[in-house]
Formats: structure tokens, C-alpha cells, sequence
């Protein structure tokens, strides 16, 4: 194709940053900063969510209790993103993973400290709780020792 | 409910398309559309626009490409569902028409991608699922969404990268065929197999374009549709689903529930099974979503996707014909557009004008497979030649 079309370059930018709302599950991320992973159980009618949610997606009642969901997991499946959104310009390519945990529920998280070539499903895997520089808390997944 | 016909079908060139905005985008397939259904602006009773937005300048698209093409007071609306807003589109026009509230609607689907860059794009598509638990802190992009489901169908069924790229090379040989496909050459399967990786295992050649595009098509009560043309394309089922937003939250990871339970609305509405079309557009944004789509509509067991690919059983001559406009790999993936292109094309089909791309017409039967998302959204369309 020869040169490029004429365009105008819009002056005005557009930069969006959110505030997201965490009132109902703030003990899922105050938990998290001590290390800890909990989520929400219907005390209704028992369904385990994750992520945790004030309000039961099954049965709709909204008197769920807070329990510890453990750390064990296994992998089910995987990909290592190698092109990555231009927020995260500034990362090395990461492992994204979905483990199951023992109870069932099933994760997203990162895959850190490991290859490409180590994994594959049914590895075992470790929740571990992690901290941004900035302090905010996020978690990963390690490879079971 | 009434019958409900496609009666005009326009389609833009895809690509990437710095030369127009999108009212001008957007109007070269409304007015294709137009003559080729011979209406006028004022038989139009109702507009819909489907298109997901975000990556060109303006907030309410379906009132700025009505302006330019100079409907005024007319019922309209932009309907979102992901890569399927055009197939929701059509839904909304065909609703209109059945439910009787209108004699000819019309359907727009538009999408203009390129006037961000490219990572801001990846980053838009990478939101869409749960942005929290995906994309805050861990990055996912639309490459690794499908990714995830690569790896744990080559694990469970062995499917192979060579699989994967030979549906690439399907793609590229049909849209070397099409005059209004984004690429229009021919590739290898060494070429597809070499090319960068994106997110493992799906490669460069795995993965559809970035695309600017529209495409339209207007439907008509049966009435209306006999007295317009002698071609009417009926549609005799549409069957929609969803799943969930978070990945983690799937069963599975070898198919899409939402296209199982989209395809099982519309065979039942339809009265028509998987063995009753002549041919078919599949959602093919990744070339496993491709694989994928042949086991969950029914055209093959699941986790026989990869004997189809080996045996040609998807090209023209074959089976069922799959994706022979391209495919949205290499027709190109102009997100909202690409529902409604897939309806032009099977129309095109259905009614013999395809050109050096024609399948044989036995049954007279076409089906659309429209994804939204990662199976977000599906939407499986069942399009006649019969009424």
C-alpha cells in the first residue's frame, strides 16, 4: 500500500482510572495482606463462591460467612502471555494459570518462578499472597515443592 | 411470531481502514445493503447498530452513522455483545419484524479499531471478562483467554500446533478468494508454525487481525420479502446463550458451553441437525475457537475437531464447508461487524452467488456460529433457502 491516509490526531486524551468498590469483600483482601485466603460461603444453602460475593449466586441469599479456602491447588490449565496489554508494557511475559483448589473452587493467577516446559495439568500448585510495590496485596501461584 | 427473511446484504472492504471514519465506514455496506434489497431510506422502520466500542472517538455510534446516512426519527439503538454485537443486531431487527411491529428492519454491524494502537487494543480486549480477577493484576489478553483452552484440548484430545495452523492455512486459501477480506494471500504451514508466538501455544498466524468494518443486511416480514426479491434468505432459527465472566468459573476447558447451548436452541427452532447444512461460519477469532466450534456444534464428536482439519473434511468439497470467506483470520475481525458479515456471507452462499468460492447447495441449509468474548456470548443463526 503507498503512504498512509491523512488523519487528524485527536488533541484531547482520555487517561481512566477506577475506584473499585471492595465494602463486601474487603476481608478477602485484608486477608490476603496477612497471607491468608478466604471467601464466602451461603449460610443459606452452603454454595462456596470465587470470587467471594456478598450475594449468593445460587440460592440469592445475602447471609454468607467468611471461610478459609486453603492453598493447595492443581493445575487445570495454562498459557504464558508473551504479548502483553500496553499497561503491562513494562513486565517480562508472565504464566497465567487456573488451578483447582481442594474444595473445588477454581483460581486465575499467575504462575511465578516457573517454565513453560515444567508445566502442565494436574501439576501441583501453592497460592501464595504477594504485595505491589505500591503495597497493594495480589496473589500468585508457585509450584508445589 | 412471523417469518422473517434477509433481503439485502452489503459488506465494506475490511481491513485497515484510516481512509474512512466510521459514519463513512458504516455507510459503504448501509448503502450496499440498500440497493441490493432495492429500498428506500423511508421503508426502513427500525435501525439497529451492533458494535462493542472503546477504540474510536465516539460514545453513541448508532446516532452518528444514522446522521451521516440521513434517517431521522427512526427507532435505534447500539447493542453490545462482545465479537457477537453484530448477531445481536441482527436478533433485535429480526425481533422487530417477527414480533410484527415492523415490515423492514435493519441490521448495521461496524467496528473501526485502528485508531488506537495496537497494545491499547490488546489492553480493551484483554478487559473483557472480569476485570478485577483477570486483568488488575494479571494482565490477560485475548490471545490467553483462548490459550487457556489450547492447552487443555491438546492435553486431553492431542491436538497439535500443526492442527491449529493447518486451519490458518484454510483460512488464508479462501481469503486470497475474497475481494473484500483484509489478507488476500496464501500461507504455509511452515510460514503459520514459525510465526512469533503471542501467548502459548497460539502463535501470530493463530490469531485474527485487527480490523476496521462493516457490514449490514435488511430483513422483511414474509410478505414484504416476496414482493422485494426472488431470493429470500429465511431465517428460521436463531438460538443465543452465555457463560460466565470469570473464566475460573467454567467446567471445562475443551469447548464452549454457550455455543453447545446456542447450537441446541437453534437446531430445535430450526428442526434441522448438524448434518443438514451446506455450509458454515464458525467464530474463528483463534484457530482452536475454530477446532472448538466444529465439536460443540455437533459437526463431530468431541475431540475429533482435529480429524475434520486432517481430512479436509471443512474446505469446499468437503463435509461442511467451513469459514470459505476467510474466516475473521483472514476476512478479518472487525469485532462488532463480524456477526453480520458472517450473514452476508452465508446468504451470498445460500443464494449461489459466491463465485469461485461457491460450495454446492444439496440442502439449502447455512449456519452462523457468532462468539462474543470468550464464549461470553454466543449466538448460533440458521439461515434457509426455503421458507
Amino acid at each position: 500500500m503507498s503512504a498512509e491516509p491523512p488523519t487528524l490526531h485527536s488533541r484531547r486524551t482520555l487517561n481512566l482510572t477506577f475506584n473499585l468498590p471492595i465494602t463486601k469483600t474487603h476481608e478477602f483482601w485484608d486477608g490476603l495482606k496477612e497471607g491468608k485466603f478466604f471467601t464466602t460461603r451461603c449460610k443459606d444453602c452452603g454454595q462456596l463462591s470465587f470470587p467471594p460475593q456478598a450475594d449468593c449466586p445460587n440460592c440469592t441469599g445475602s447471609d454468607v460467612e467468611w471461610v478459609d479456602m486453603g492453598t493447595e491447588a492443581e493445575l487445570v490449565t495454562f498459557t504464558y502471555v508473551v504479548v502483553t496489554p500496553t499497561s503491562f508494557v513494562e513486565n517480562d511475559p508472565y504464566i497465567v494459570a487456573i488451578g483447582r483448589l481442594s474444595n473445588g473452587l477454581k483460581i486465575l493467577a499467575w504462575v511465578e518462578g516457573s517454565e513453560v516446559e515444567k508445566l502442565k495439568p494436574g501439576v501441583k500448585l501453592k497460592l501464595e499472597a504477594r504485595k505491589t510495590s505500591g503495597g497493594s496485596p495480589y496473589y500468585v501461584f508457585v509450584v508445589a515443592a | 411470531m412471523r417469518k422473517v427473511a434477509i433481503v439485502g446484504i452489503g459488506h465494506s472492504k475490511f481491513g485497515r481502514r484510516t481512509d474512512v471514519d466510521i459514519a463513512e465506514l458504516a455507510f459503504e455496506s448501509i448503502k450496499g445493503a440498500m440497493q441490493d434489497a432495492k429500498v428506500e431510506k423511508k421503508q426502513i422502520e427500525s435501525i439497529t447498530l451492533g458494535s462493542a466500542g472503546g477504540w474510536y472517538e465516539e460514545s453513541l455510534p448508532a446516532v452518528v452513522v444514522n446522521e451521516y446516512a440521513g434517517f431521522h426519527n427512526v427507532p435505534t439503538m447500539r447493542v453490545e455483545a462482545a465479537c457477537a454485537s453484530g448477531s445481536a443486531a441482527v436478533r433485535n431487527a429480526y425481533l422487530t419484524v417477527a414480533s410484527g411491529e415492523s415490515e423492514i428492519a435493519m441490521a448495521v454491524g461496524l467496528e473501526k479499531m485502528t485508531e488506537v494502537d495496537t497494545l491499547t487494543s490488546v489492553e480493551l480486549m484483554g478487559r473483557a471478562g472480569s476485570y478485577l480477577w483477570e486483568f488488575e493484576n494479571y494482565g490477560m489478553t485475548f490471545p490467553a483467554y483462548y490459550a487457556l483452552y489450547a492447552v487443555a484440548h491438546m492435553n486431553r484430545f492431542g491436538t497439535t500446533q500443526e492442527d491449529l495452523a493447518r486451519i490458518a492455512v484454510k483460512a488464508h486459501h479462501y481469503g486470497a478468494m475474497n475481494p473484500l477480506a483484509q489478507f488476500q494471500k496464501e500461507i504455509t504451514v511452515e510460514k503459520a508454525m514459525g510465526s512469533q508466538m503471542v501467548s502459548w501455544p497460539l502463535k501470530l498466524y493463530d490469531a485474527c487481525p485487527i480490523t476496521d468494518g462493516s457490514a449490514t443486511v435488511i430483513l422483511a416480514s414474509e410478505d414484504t420479502a416476496r414482493k422485494l426479491t426472488d431470493t429470500p434468505i429465511w431465517i428460521k432459527g436463531m438460538g443465543v446463550s452465555s457463560d460466565s465472566a470469570n473464566l475460573s468459573k467454567r467446567d471445562d476447558y475443551v469447548g464452549l458451553g454457550a455455543t453447545v447451548d446456542a447450537a441446541r436452541k437453534a437446531y430445535a427452532a430450526s428442526k434441522l441437525t448438524p448434518q443438514d447444512f451446506d455450509v458454515a461460519t464458525c467464530h474463528d477469532c483463534f484457530t482452536i475457537a475454530e477446532l472448538m466450534a466444529y465439536e460443540d456444534l455437533g459437526f463431530c464428536a468431541k475431540g475429533d475437531g482435529a480429524k475434520m482439519v486432517r481430512n479436509g473434511e471443512t474446505e469446499i468439497g468437503g463435509r461442511i464447508p467451513v469459514n470459505v470467506d476467510g474466516g475473521l483470520k483472514a476476512k478479518g475481525h472487525p469485532v462488532g461487524a463480524t456477526g453480520v458479515s458472517m450473514m452476508v456471507e452465508v446468504s451470498k452462499q445460500l443464494r449461489g452467488e459466491a463465485g469461485s468460492r461457491q460450495v454446492p447447495l444439496k440442502k439449502g441449509n447455512g449456519l452462523v456460529h457468532n462468539v462474543g468474548g470468550t464464549g461470553h456470548y454466543c449466538y448460533v443463526t440458521v439461515l434457509s433457502r426455503s421458507g
